[in-house]
């Protein structure tokens, strides 16, 4: 351990650094292909455009509630209530606009049914955003309980059954394809350029790092920290509600269990994309990369002979592969560059 | 200050809404406690609904509690009961054996402990009512051998079965059944077995979007509940298959396999008699709670002619599940089709 600290740097050039910092920032990235490659050779009928397309399709839904989990725990805080703001987003709009199973029988035009579901979000972030900030209560606590309670009003609002019989015109987003993309896909991938471009290249999202990196010098500094983190909240609360309402047109309903377990892969395609849970750090690049980690394993294993089983161990695996990753990639950083 | 204030209100509306939930009433048969194991599916909210209705005719207070899906919680809220010392539980459990030591403690306090539903066999109880899980699979087997023997003349082809959760005992017993019975008598059609995890719907989705580009001669697709072919229909819809390319079949009887069915998706649904199993429990009840020793032989519960055998997990009501086809859909008696039986409980002397 001494002899390790004692040791001196070993300074790369200019050129060297760059290449070395391009590859430890995109290091998930190297991975997802190492892992597709693996799978293309090794698992029969998996290299095929209609598997990949699967795997950017069944992303579509973690992917969208992870980009507003990401912003969240970049600007140090939490939200716990992504996955069921996302479910209860889905049983409203079947709830408005099915015509089979306990739903209203309203049968309400879909972009009613979006418009009311985003306000939800919205709503369920203000929400949120109102007892951390204001009330200074814990974020994990405030949407932990978010979280349980939604959960338990979606049970309230379908009786426990499910609601299914979307008309066409509402199930058509996760019909389409555009030159054989699905729409879905063509939405993830929209989202993830509109927010890492947010994140990245816009005065609101070098806020949000700042903050999430320490928020007393922005204060200082003059940037309206509450007005960003309410913000935040708020944002994160509408792609989990417009995520739920791809769902329900991807299943042509909903079911009282929808969704069940996509918090703790949101999770998982976070930290592996490197966002820290301390705050102040992380990239969509790396949580898209993530996300496309995880769905991949997901269709790997349900092409293949394994028992699904081993899905959590893998998962599981992975994310602590991430986290020793990160630890690896600080100590190069600060060793060679 | 202003902080303090919010906060006190806030504690303030907890503590009205809690208190407005107020006791029930107690009712003069005594009171009976129902462990649900999950209401995240259909078959539990309508069994809790009709035990509250059928049990509450016969003047008994019946009390629900939810585990959510989790052996432990099941096991603490059974703890809690006993505390109460009610008259009865009607145990339908989460997991088959992590709750025997709370089923022991119970019957131990002389606590009557029914089992409804989900059999378990390594502990007694006073009266078990089930249709049996592994019944249920092989039930959806010889449904399986039919349609494969319409479509190919011959017991062969390939059949997708969408369990639940790896981890439910439910779904375990249902696959035992049905691979046990499909290796017996038809070793020829191969079939391929995925979890649903957390018997949520569109992983049930995932995984037959998957398996049809690696296996485009699927025959049939068997999901061990209703619900998971919710988001599958939508998949083959938007495939452009038309009903019946792939066969369709799911077991528990809920209202979306019976809609299924009507619209030409599903060939058959394997009914769970939730009505019957619950009046079997009822019919018995009042017998049981009073000491009284249960005489086996054929019992005539809500029109189906079911057996009560002594065995050495006690007395067993076995109720016949059955196969809904498009050619008895409409049957009253399915619970799929929400009618609850409208008679009163015809208590046993």
């Amino acid at each position: 351990m001494a002899l390790a600290a004692e040791r001196p740097a070993a300074r790369l050039g200019p050129r060297q650094a760059q290449l070395l910092s391009q590859l430890l920032d995109h290091l998930v990235w190297l991975i997802l292909a190492v892992i597709l490659l693996v799978c293309s050779a090794t698992i029969e009928n998996f290299f095929q455009l209609g598997i990949f397309l699967n795997i950017l399709q069944h992303a579509t839904f973690v992917g969208l509630i992870s980009i507003g989990l990401a912003f969240c725990i970049i600007a140090g805080h939490m939200d716990l209530s992504v996955e069921s703001v996302m479910a209860f987003a889905a049983m409203i709009a079947a709830w408005l606009a099915a015509t089979r199973g306990s739903a209203s029988g309203h049968e309400l035009a879909p972009w009613l049914t979006l418009l009311i579901v985003l306000a939800f979000g919205a709503a369920t972030g203000l929400f949120n955003a109102f007892l951390v900030i204001r009330l200074q209560i814990n974020a994990f606590i405030v949407t932990l309980a978010t979280y349980i309670s939604i959960r338990g009003f979606g049970l309230v609002l379908t009786g426990g059954r499910s609601m299914y019989g979307l008309p066409d015109s509402f199930r058509g987003v996760a019909t389409t394809s555009l030159l054989g993309v699905p729409l879905l896909v063509v939405i993830l991938i929209i989202a993830y350029v509109i927010f890492h471009v947010l994140l990245t290249h816009t005065r609101f999202g070098r806020h949000v790092t700042l903050i999430g990196g320490n928020p007393v010098a922005p204060f200082r500094a003059g940037i309206r920290v509450e007005r960003v983190l309410y913000a935040v909240f708020i944002l994160s609360g509408v792609l989990a509600a417009a995520a739920g309402w791809l769902l329900a047109a991807r299943t042509n309903g909903a079911t009282p269990n929808l969704g069940l377990g996509m918090l703790f892969e949101a999770f998982a395609a976070v930290v592996i994309g490197g966002v820290s849970l301390r705050g102040g750090v992380g990239r969509l690049s790396g949580v898209f990369a993530g996300v496309l980690l995880l769905s991949s394993i997901d269709t790997a294993i349900n092409v293949m002979g394994l028992d699904a089983s081993y899905m959590q161990v893998i998962r599981g695996g992975l994310m602590l592969l991430a986290v020793l990753l990160d630890s690896v990639k600080t100590t190069l950083r600060r060793r060679l560059l | 200050m202003v902080d303090l204030t919010r906060r006190a209100w806030l504690l303030a509306a907890g503590i009205g809404l809690l208190a407005g939930a107020g006791p029930l009433a107690a009712q003069e048969q005594g009171t009976i406690y129902y462990m649900i194991p999950t209401l995240l599916d259909e078959f539990q909210t309508e069994s809790q609904k009709a035990i509250e209705q059928v049990f509450g005719e016969l003047g008994y207070k019946v009390v629900s509690l939810d585990a959510q899906n989790e052996a432990n919680k099941q096991l603490n809220q059974l703890e809690d009961v006993i505390a109460l010392k009610p008259d009865a539980i009607i145990m339908n459990a989460v997991d088959f054996d992590s709750i025997v030591p709370g089923i022991e403690k119970a019957r131990a306090a002389g606590i009557k402990v029914l089992n409804y539903d989900r059999q378990i066999r390594s502990t007694p109880f006073e009266l078990t009512s089930v249709a049996g899980t592994v019944e249920i699979g092989q039930i959806a087997a010889g449904e399986t051998m039919r349609l494969l023997k319409e479509r190919h003349g011959a017991l062969k082809g390939k059949v997708l079965q969408v369990m639940g959760d790896p981890g439910d005992n439910y779904s375990l017993d249902i696959q035992k059944g049905f691979d046990e019975r499909m290796a017996a008598d038809a070793p020829d059609v191969e079939i391929i077995a995925k979890a649903a995890l957390q018997w949520e719907a569109s992983n049930a989705g995932d995984i037959v979007e998957d398996q049809l580009l690696v296996n485009d001669d699927i025959d049939l697709i068997f999901c061990h509940a209703a619900h998971l072919t919710v988001p599958i229909v939508a998949i083959l819809e938007g495939k452009g298959k038309k009903p019946g390319d792939i066969m369709l079949m799911a077991s528990n009887g809920a209202p979306v396999g019976l809609d299924n069915i009507r619209k030409g998706w599903q060939q058959v649904e394997v009914e769970q008699p939730l009505y019957a199993q619950i009046y079997g429990l009822a019919m018995f009840a009042p017998k049981i709670l009073k000491g009284e020793a249960l005489t086996p032989g054929s019992y005539d519960v809500v029109g189906l002619k079911s057996e009560l055998t002594m065995e050495e997990w006690g007395p067993n009501l076995r109720i016949p599940g059955a196969a809904i086809t498009k050619d008895n859909v409409d049957d009253k008696r399915f619970w799929g089709n929400l009618t609850p039986p409208d008679q009163k409980a015809q208590v046993v002397e």
